[in-house]
């Protein structure tokens, strides 16, 4: 008997009802980034009702939405010519070509380092072959919606470092800011071109249930990810080269010259011809594949602090041939370990004295500093009121329902739904100081209930989330795993969303962690062109 | 114009694929000759071991197990001077100057050091020993072709040759020293087979005996080693490649004190150009070579000055 091609069984266990997990559902969840969307975002806050913040129960038996089949099993529309490519080539052909994709990616050193007791070993990323399809109405909201943010947020941004009328018109409360980690009180004041504080940013995106497009967080400090989607894309075309050429895929490959014009302009009022540098933590970062790419294709020097100096207010490389002017700094050193001179004193990775070169105007450091108190998770929870009050507009990305656990009423919800909600510290990431409540035992939830009332202000609550579901290749099967989507945009003189995006794979059956550290992976993410002419022009950066 | 740190490195992967390659040559002839169980075989093996710097067996221990010594010289990742060390060496280098070398280039020492790290990579030695040590040789003859053929033939390029170049210069210096010094008691090396055996480790054998046919002679094969104008692993061919390169590099050092890394490199040429056999003989092969080394000590120190480790105050632009 021959055997069903894997993408009829998954089709055909979806159309039956089951949702690709099985009985056992969200078993192993413990989450990162993980918040859930409410159905609806509410405009109003008034006062929060104590009910299910969702319609649908919290668990496991709620319908997920799937990036390339209906509910009913049919394949999505964007997703029918891949289908029916993929169909033709068979189990084993996909296995292979998974193989050759891991082999490239080895190859090329796109790898991060295990260091381990006995050995120290690479590993890559993992990937898989299988690409994310979205159409282009899907992605024109989606762009459209990540300029307006962005604009927002830097609006935010150039307010709170100068006038700080959006906390003396009591949109945002003054201690949220000023309180907050990442408020830099040294940018106060400080002239920034093109009042682009955040000159690259990484958005996570996801879909609800209902197939809503939602922001989860804003990266605004130095986001990383752009050079496994340029990677990714390398490999699906040599993967699926007839769907991709049929498909009419918008290119992204022109990235690394839109980084540059964009990094450029940040100087271009003092300096015809910038020398913009990328600055490293070093070769044991694990983002360090993507520095160096970056500087490779920008075809300007990677750069680690020690290459660094400051004389005069001016910072210099050393170079062979002495020491050479530097006017642009594209960090990828967190902000606390820039300059041990203004902040962190135990950092080796800056450059004593950078912060005062920059703040005499000498030197361009992108992202600005202090920019993450604007992708705080508590200011997150703001983002829609920002955007209208700075550009009069209606959010057109909703965010995921957010309790602020300073208002007393928000506080009272969350704890009264504890077991079915997210609860996150303010200032921490990476999954600490964190519950999740529909998974926590009563003992758990009740020692987190004493932590929120201790200290309300330092806690946000959110809905447990489903993210979407997009099929990948799991040991020679077709799966179903959760995703996110993060795109990239830049902003320099002028605004740009890259037309494509790393999809963040969350590949431990049933989890919901997309994070690389824990078991995540990535695919190319496809965006579909209107119309013919798409290819050739829309992503021209003025000069 | 570079980075000073990635001009270092870069230098430093031309030394360390220099070593890996040597090193494996020198093995895999100690590996063949220990298999003969002659007088003569053992004599080649024992120089070879010499040659390596080997002190941690003893030469008769040594050369009785050849696979377990040829194994660690290989494997050893505690060894500073292990072929593996090397080779993870140079590609850590090749990793922090990512940025500066071509992706073919990259790729070719990337696999190389994939193939000798992997989990199976000392079964794979221990069912072939001598075939495992050749692709590495040959992988490493890949990694300069690809330098040459796809990078720019510009300033990186010329500090990671001018890394090949004066490692290798120093590498066959003491392993002349190790048949012909004070302590080999001069130009008494007469057997056949040790001294073919020792040009095979200097990858010199067919261009000498295109040279000086068959006719094996030690003060012939020191005069190659040292002084023949082709042969690309002679010690005169090596320091006319390093001034060649660090005189084109000097275009960027004009305002330095002390010697040049140029005036020194031309120096050593110039003498090893215009020298001959009955200067060496005269001095003793241990006091010639070991002036060639310390000379070429001297230039690594220079290059290090000039471009790498320079005072700040001096180089600010005008």
């Amino acid at each position: 008997m021959e055997k069903p091609l894997p993408f009829c069984t998954l089709a055909h266990s979806l159309k039956n009802g089951d949702n690709a997990f099985g009985r056992s559902g969200f078993g192993q969840v413990t989450v990162d980034t993980l918040t859930a969307p409410a159905k609806r975002l509410e405009p109003s806050e008034g006062s929060p009702i104590p009910s299910a913040p969702s319609g649908a129960p919290i668990g496991v038996e709620a319908p997920m939405y799937d990036e390339m089949f209906e509910a009913d099993g049919q394949v999505r529309a964007p997703y029918v010519l891949l289908n029916a490519h993929i169909a033709k080539l068979g189990p084993a052909e996909l296995e292979d070509r998974q193989k050759t994709l891991e082999r490239s990616f080895l190859l090329q050193g796109i790898t991060f380092t295990v260091y381990g007791a006995e050995s120290t070993t690479e590993r890559i990323i993992p990937t898989d072959l299988f690409p994310r399809i979205i159409d282009a109405k899907t992605w024109s909201s989606i762009e459209a919606g990540l300029q307006q943010r962005l604009q927002a947020l830097n609006l935010f941004l150039a307010d709170i470092y100068s006038r700080q009328s959006v906390i003396k018109d009591g949109i945002v409360p003054r201690e949220l800011i000023l309180g907050a980690p990442s408020y830099r009180r040294e940018m106060m004041d400080l002239y920034v071109p093109h009042a682009a504080y955040a000159n690259v940013c990484g958005t996570d995106l996801v879909r609800n249930e209902t197939g809503e497009v939602m922001v989860l967080e804003d990266n605004l400090r130095v986001p990383s990810g752009v050079s496994y989607m340029l990677a990714n894309r390398d490999a699906s075309k040599r993967t699926f080269p007839d769907a991709f050429g049929a498909a009419r895929v918008r290119p992204i490959e022109n990235y690394p010259d839109l980084l540059l014009a964009t990094l450029k302009s940040m100087a271009s009022e003092w300096r015809a011809s910038p020398q913009v540098v990328v600055l490293t933590p070093g070769v044991y970062n694990s983002a360090y594949y993507e520095h160096a790419y970056l500087a490779r294709l920008m075809g300007v020097p990677l750069v680690e602090g020690r290459d660094l100096v400051v004389h005069d207010n001016m910072v210099y490389m050393r170079t062979t041939q002495g020491l050479r002017r530097v006017d642009v700094i594209y960090r990828r050193v967190d902000d606390d370990f820039i300059d041990p001179l203004t902040f962190r004193r135990d950092s080796a990775l800056g450059v004593a004295g950078l912060f005062n070169a920059y703040r005499s105007g000498s030197v361009v450091i992108a992202n600005a500093p202090g920019t993450g108190v604007a992708d705080d998770k508590a200011v997150y929870a703001f983002v829609p009121e920002l955007i209208r009050y700075y550009l009069d507009q209606d959010p057109i990305l909703p965010n995921v329902k957010t309790y602020l656990c300073r208002e007393p009423a928000e506080l009272q919800h969350t704890l009264a739904n504890l077991d079915k909600l997210v609860v996150k510290a303010v200032g921490a990431s990476g999954g600490y100081g964190m519950l999740i409540g529909p998974h926590a035992t009563q003992r758990q939830r009740d020692d987190f209930a004493a932590r929120l009332k201790a200290d309300p202000s330092n806690y946000i609550a959110q809905p447990t989330l489903k993210l979407s579901t997009a099929p990948c290749l799991i040991d020679g099967r077709v799966e179903s795993r959760h995703v996110d989507l993060r795109p990239f945009i830049l902003c320099g003189a002028k605004t740009v969303v890259t037309p494509g995006a790393l999809t963040r794979v969350a590949l431990t059956k049933g989890s919901l962690v997309v994070n690389s550290s824990q078991g995540g992976g990535s695919k190319d993410t496809w965006v579909l062109a209107d119309s013919p002419g798409d290819h050739e022009h829309g992503q021209d950066y003025p000069q | 114009m570079m980075l000073a740190r990635v001009a270092d490195s870069l230098y430093w992967i031309g030394r360390y694929i220099e070593r890996a390659e040597h090193f494996c040559r020198l093995a895999d002839i100690m590996l063949s000759a220990a298999v003969d169980r002659t007088d003569s075989a053992w004599l080649a093996a024992r120089i070879a071991l010499a040659a390596l710097g080997e002190d941690r067996f003893a030469p008769e221990a040594a050369v009785e197990r050849p696979a377990d010594t040829v194994r660690a010289l290989v494997f050893d990742r505690e060894d500073a001077s292990s072929v593996v060390t090397s080779l993870a060496r140079a590609r850590e280098n090749a990793r922090q100057v990512r940025d500066q070398i071509t992706t073919e280039t990259w790729e070719r020492l990337n696999l190389l050091y994939l193939r000798v790290t992997a989990p199976g990579a000392q079964a794979a030695y221990e069912q072939a020993p001598a075939p495992f040590l050749h692709e590495i040789i040959a992988d490493l003859h890949l990694f300069k072709g690809a330098s040459d053929a796809t990078m720019s033939h510009g300033e990186g390029w010329r500090f990671l040759l001018t890394g090949v170049y004066l490692e290798r210069a120093q590498l066959i210096a003491r392993l002349m020293d190790v048949c012909f010094g004070d302590a080999a008691g001069g130009f008494l090396l007469h057997d056949h087979f040790a001294q073919l055996s020792v040009l095979r480790m200097a990858c010199a054998m067919e261009p000498y005996l295109r040279v000086y046919t068959a006719e094996l002679q030690p003060r012939l094969v020191m005069q190659f080693l040292l002084f023949d104008e082709e042969f690309p692993r002679s010690i005169r061919f090596c320091a006319a490649q390093v001034q060649a390169h660090l005189s084109r590099l000097a275009r960027y050092t004009d305002g330095l004190d002390g010697p040049s890394p140029e005036r020194l490199a031309g120096r050593l040429s110039a003498r090893l150009e215009f020298s001959d056999f009955g200067e060496v003989a005269q001095v003793g092969a241990s006091a010639y070579l070991g002036a060639i080394v310390q000379e070429c000590a001297r230039i690594h120190e220079a290059v290090y000055g000039a471009f790498v480790a320079y005072p700040l105050e001096m180089r600010l632009p005008a």
